[in-house]
């Protein structure tokens, strides 16, 4: 083989788009040709280091939800044209909810689990996505603990903790008083970069701890533990190792 | 469309929704512009679903992804002048000052970061499509509508221009 076809034929070999006698004749040429294999060692160096760096972005929450929303509408044959381009984008977020919704009762039933704990975590889900609709964050807007946590004070049945996580990377947003799960929570919010991590708390059946657990659903992640008679559940579409990097700064902290 | 479209496009198509927006971020270096891109290319996907004849939906929408950047960069006007890529402070190689393996990967990250958008688009979506999404030769051909020759040419050219960039070059073969 001349060196000319062997590197015309470089990339293909690297990329695994050659058939296996093409990749042959190929490899027994770079065997001998000092050349030619080092110009395939550097294309092989920069994919590599390309590949493995090159960022992967993830579709931000309120963006999945307004595309669930619009296509439930865009969908929906009593929805004409000119009304669909009137509604505002958090109007479809509360579509998008619903479908979540929906979609996560149909997983209930042919899924046929535990039907308390998947509607936990379809209340929680559902409570999540709407928390990001605009003015649904927070009740109470502070990156101060001392004006949150009294704040819950009164309107809930439990004081949760409010670590300041701020040199962890996990500033304090605010908090809010939601009704999940049949009953109303208090729920701390943090953000992280553009996601957010809402903690909720309920009163816990067991004094005792329990170590962190997590699931996902949704392309959602789900952390759960019990602490100090209280079972907490932080909420967020975070990847799950950052998640667990947060609840064990947040039990470290309190 | 009946229920049973609608839920075949949620299984099959909205899955695909992280890439749809890495390749519009890519493409549009912009994540408002990337958001609102995606969003129109979901509901184009979900108008032109009966034409989707089975393949491999992530290149379906991801093509649909890229026709729509174009479509809107034509319409915003956004100028094409690429990132003049600057050359970061050379790292330490030498035992005493080694930055530890966290920093040395985020300077990593922001290195080929930078080499990325400083492509071409033509160059740069090519790349994009085979190192991030892992897209075969054909499947690349076909969200850019060029031959798989024309694939294989870009690539080529834009893998010599990131060897420069990232100051790659291989002395010993081994
Ligand atoms: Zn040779």
């Amino acid at each position: 083989m001349q060196c000319d076809s062997c590197q015309a034929a470089l990339e293909a070999r690297l990329d695994g788009e050659l058939s296996m006698d093409e990749a042959r004749e190929i490899d027994r040429h770079l065997a001998i040709c000092p050349a030619c294999a080092r110009q395939f060692a550097t294309l092989d160096e920069t994919r590599r280091l390309v590949s493995e760096n090159a960022m992967r972005y993830n579709a931000p929450d309120v963006l999945k939800a307004r595309i669930r929303g619009a296509v439930a509408r865009a969908a929906s044959p009593t929805v004409t044209a000119s009304t669909r381009k009137t509604l505002r984008w958090w109007r479809e977020i509360a579509a998008g909810v619903a479908i979540a919704i929906v979609s996560s009762g149909i997983t209930l039933v042919t899924a046929n689990r535990s039907a308390v704990r998947y509607s936990a975590e379809d209340e929680l889900l559902a409570s999540h996505v709407r928390s990001l609709m605009p003015g649904h964050l927070t009740d109470v807007l502070s990156t101060e603990q001392h004006t949150v946590k009294p704040w819950f004070n009164g309107r809930v049945d439990v004081s949760p903790a409010v670590p300041n996580l701020d040199t962890a990377g996990f500033p304090l947003i605010g908090g809010r008083a939601d009704y999940v799960r049949g009953r109303v929570v208090p729920v701390v919010v943090y953000g992280r970069r553009q996601h957010m991590i809402n903690v909720y708390a309920w009163p816990s059946s067991s004094p005792g701890g329990s170590p962190p657990n997590d699931l996902s659903r949704n392309g959602y992640h789900f952390v759960t533990w019990r602490s100090g008679g209280i079972e907490y559940w932080a909420v967020s579409d975070l990847n799950v190792a950052e998640l667990h990097t947060f609840v064990a700064m947040f039990t470290a902290a309190h | 469309m009946n229920e049973g479209d609608l839920q075949r496009f949620e299984r099959v198509v909205l899955p695909h929704l992280d890439d749809a927006y890495t390749l519009a971020r890519y493409l549009l270096r912009d994540e408002h512009d990337a958001q609102d891109v995606v969003q129109e290319a979901s509901l184009r996907a979900l108008r032109y679903f009966d034409g989707y004849s089975g393949g491999d939906a992530r290149a379906w929408l991801l093509a649909i992804v890229r026709n729509c950047s174009l479509t809107w960069r034509k319409r915003r006007r956004v100028d094409d002048r690429t990132v003049p890529f600057e050359d970061t402070a050379p790292i330490s190689t030498s035992d005493a000052d080694a930055p530890d393996a966290a920093v040395v990967h985020a300077s990593e990250q922001a290195r080929v970061q930078q080499a990325i958008a400083s492509l071409p688009d033509e160059f740069r979506e090519v790349i994009v499509l085979r190192e991030v999404q892992d897209l075969s030769y054909r499947e690349i051909g076909d969200v850019v509508g060029v031959p798989i020759g024309t694939v294989m040419s870009r690539l080529a050219r834009a893998r010599k221009r990131l060897a420069v960039l990232l100051q790659i070059d291989a002395r010993e073969a081994s």
